[in-house]
């Protein structure tokens, strides 16, 4: 008789990115300059997916202009992408908003968590007030300005935005898809939570006794594949591990902000070939950025 | 009692100093890093008159009142703040706690364009708004922070014809929506709204009935004909129109020693 076990759910960045396919909708977790899940979406890219819908972070980094360069999206859901000093509005996502080569469903950062809770609820909608007398309902038709029930305010309905896949990032997890993040999950907790399935980098695979011995620190509680991926956030920083890698994210600017300003593509075909067609895992791409420079990345 | 004002300061300096007597203790502060003349006045007010302000720093909770010198902050989350760390919160926290904001937390934002009720724009520039001239950050944040805050100040590191419009090419964030003391309660808004606008020229705040835009101060050296020919709508004027109050020598002292340490401010 077959003796039962509880399931593994540890795969690797390649299969992780067959998940994602053309036209799916999907969210890429983290937060500007922190905690994004690079090693597959350099996997997307790779499989050369198209027609994306992309939700991306609550405020969202370059992996957004990125995935938007590499031609990967059809419409964006995402109330900022940028990444701060070293760029604040995302180029690739500037020119082409610019261009009108982007669908954009318009949206803040509170309407944005409005239609996340839509979906967690189940509800066709869920209700706010910022963005009442905005340009956002005018710009973005699906979401509607109503009149309460109860006490006749003017509101806005927030339809559902709900991911079928989550990609995240964070420290540690269990095999079995206990997740735990150094410092805050930022969006990611509520982005699993609206998502179909989660997927979730971390940095280290670790017993399930090393998470019971702290369970409070667990931010989600069943993602449904977990892929070790170490500096797995490259260029981005990661809590705990190691800060942003500000040269390398520079470097994207510079080939995104030549299309943005002269449409020339030459540096961000040469970037993408670089850094994204070569290496064929994420091993292999951090060979390209070498040790001595991950290691240069840790905070003391 | 005559304060100690002191006389070498930068325009970011004396409105960081100018915002820091906005922050009361026992209030809540978001520490963020888009806006340096923001951060210092919450850092400042802190220091100087908040021991009991409770500050939001890269998504945690935290009190630096006894920290001797505050080092740069680079990011949002820039994650070597979290040391001091005594909770944590969420994205999606922070968005939707509008009972909190509007009773302990101001706000600051920057803006593209603003109209003469306050309202205004980060979203871009241009008719056709899928085929911006100009496409701005988006509202971001700023959309419900404005909506809920308890108070929130704009701030701008230029003042022009470009950024004082009649009217905004698209609204983020509303201020006074078409005019009038209850603009905001007819829109549903729980926050308090635009209090001041801050340039390098002066301060403007908003006229009690209309709410219309009115200048409060200028600064050392502008006359109130530089602020009149740099806005592009109809300020109203005060028949006397102060110098902005400048920054005490202690302020200075204290922004200066401890807040902003690397002198971000003094260019």
């Amino acid at each position: 008789m077959q003796e039962l076990k509880r399931k593994s759910v540890i795969i690797d960045e390649v299969e992780a990115g067959k998940w994602v396919k053309d036209g799916m909708t999907v969210a890429v977790g983290g937060f500007i300059n922190s905690l994004h899940p690079m090693a597959i979406v350099r996997q997307i890219i790779r499989n050369r997916v198209k027609n994306l819908t992309l939700i991306g972070a609550g405020s969202a980094g370059m992996e957004v202009d990125l995935l938007i360069a590499a031609g990967c999206v059809k419409k964006l859901i995402c109330p900022y992408v940028g990444a701060e000093e070293l760029a604040p509005i995302g180029p690739i996502f500037r020119a082409m908003a610019q261009r009108g080569e982007l669908e954009i469903w318009e949206v803040d950062e509170g309407q944005y968590y409005a239609g996340l809770k839509a979906a967690i609820m189940a509800l066709p909608f869920f209700p706010w007030h910022g963005g009442v007398g905005t340009s956002y309902p005018e710009v973005n038709p699906d979401i509607k300005v109503f009149k309460d029930p109860i006490k006749g305010q003017t509101l806005l309905a927030v339809p559902p935005i709900e991911p079928e896949i989550a990609i995240l990032h964070a420290a540690i997890s269990d095999p079995y898809g206990n997740i735990q993040h150094e410092g805050s999950p930022l969006n990611d907790a509520i982005l699993a939570k609206a998502a179909d399935k989660t997927i979730v980098q971390v940095e280290q695979i670790v017993p399930n006794e090393f998470i019971r011995r702290n369970p409070y620190r667990t931010t989600i509680a069943g993602a449904d594949a977990v892929v070790p991926a170490l500096f797995g956030s490259h260029p981005f920083a990661s809590p705990g591990f190691y800060l942003e890698d500000e040269q390398y994210i520079k470097e994207y600017v510079a080939a995104a902000t030549a299309v943005l300003k002269a449409n020339d593509r030459g540096l961000l075909e040469a970037y993408l070939k670089k850094y994204i067609y070569e290496p064929e895992t994420h091993a292999d791409y951090l060979e390209v950025i070498g040790i001595k420079r991950l290691f240069s990345l840790r905070e003391y | 009692m005559a304060k100690d004002y002191a006389t070498d300061y930068s325009i970011p300096e004396l409105l960081a100093c100018f915002l820091s007597r906005e922050i009361e203790n026992g209030e809540e502060a978001s520490v963020g890093a888009a806006l340096p003349i923001a951060r210092a006045a919450i850092l400042l007010a802190h220091l100087m008159h908040g021991p009991d302000i409770r500050l939001m720093l890269s998504y945690t909770y935290t009190n630096l009142f006894g920290v001797a010198k505050l080092a740069p902050i680079k990011s949002e989350v820039d994650f070597r703040q979290m040391i001091w760390a005594e909770g944590y919160f969420t994205d999606e926290d922070i968005l939707h706690e509008s009972k909190l904001y509007s009773r302990r937390r101001r706000f600051f934002i920057g803006a593209v364009q603003i109209d003469k009720f306050g309202n205004s724009n980060l979203l871009g520039v241009g008719d056709d708004y899928k085929k911006l001239k100009f496409r701005g950050p988006g509202g971001i944040g700023t959309t419900s922070h404005t909506s809920h805050a308890k108070c929130y100040y704009i701030m701008s590191d230029s003042h022009s014809r470009r950024l004082f419009v009649e009217k905004c090419d698209y609204i983020t964030s509303v201020g006074w929506g078409q005019g009038g003391a209850d603009a905001r309660k007819k829109l549903g808004q729980p926050g308090g709204g635009p209090k001041y606008v801050l340039t390098p020229l002066g301060i403007m705040d908003f006229e009690e009935n209309t709410k219309r835009m009115r200048l409060k101060s200028v600064h050392r050296g502008v006359s109130v004909q530089d602020v009149v020919d740099n806005t592009g709508f109809e300020l109203i004027i005060p028949k006397e129109t102060p110098t902005t109050e400048a920054p005490t020598k202690e302020e200075l002292e204290t922004l200066r020693e401890r807040v902003d340490v690397e002198g971000f401010l003094m260019a």
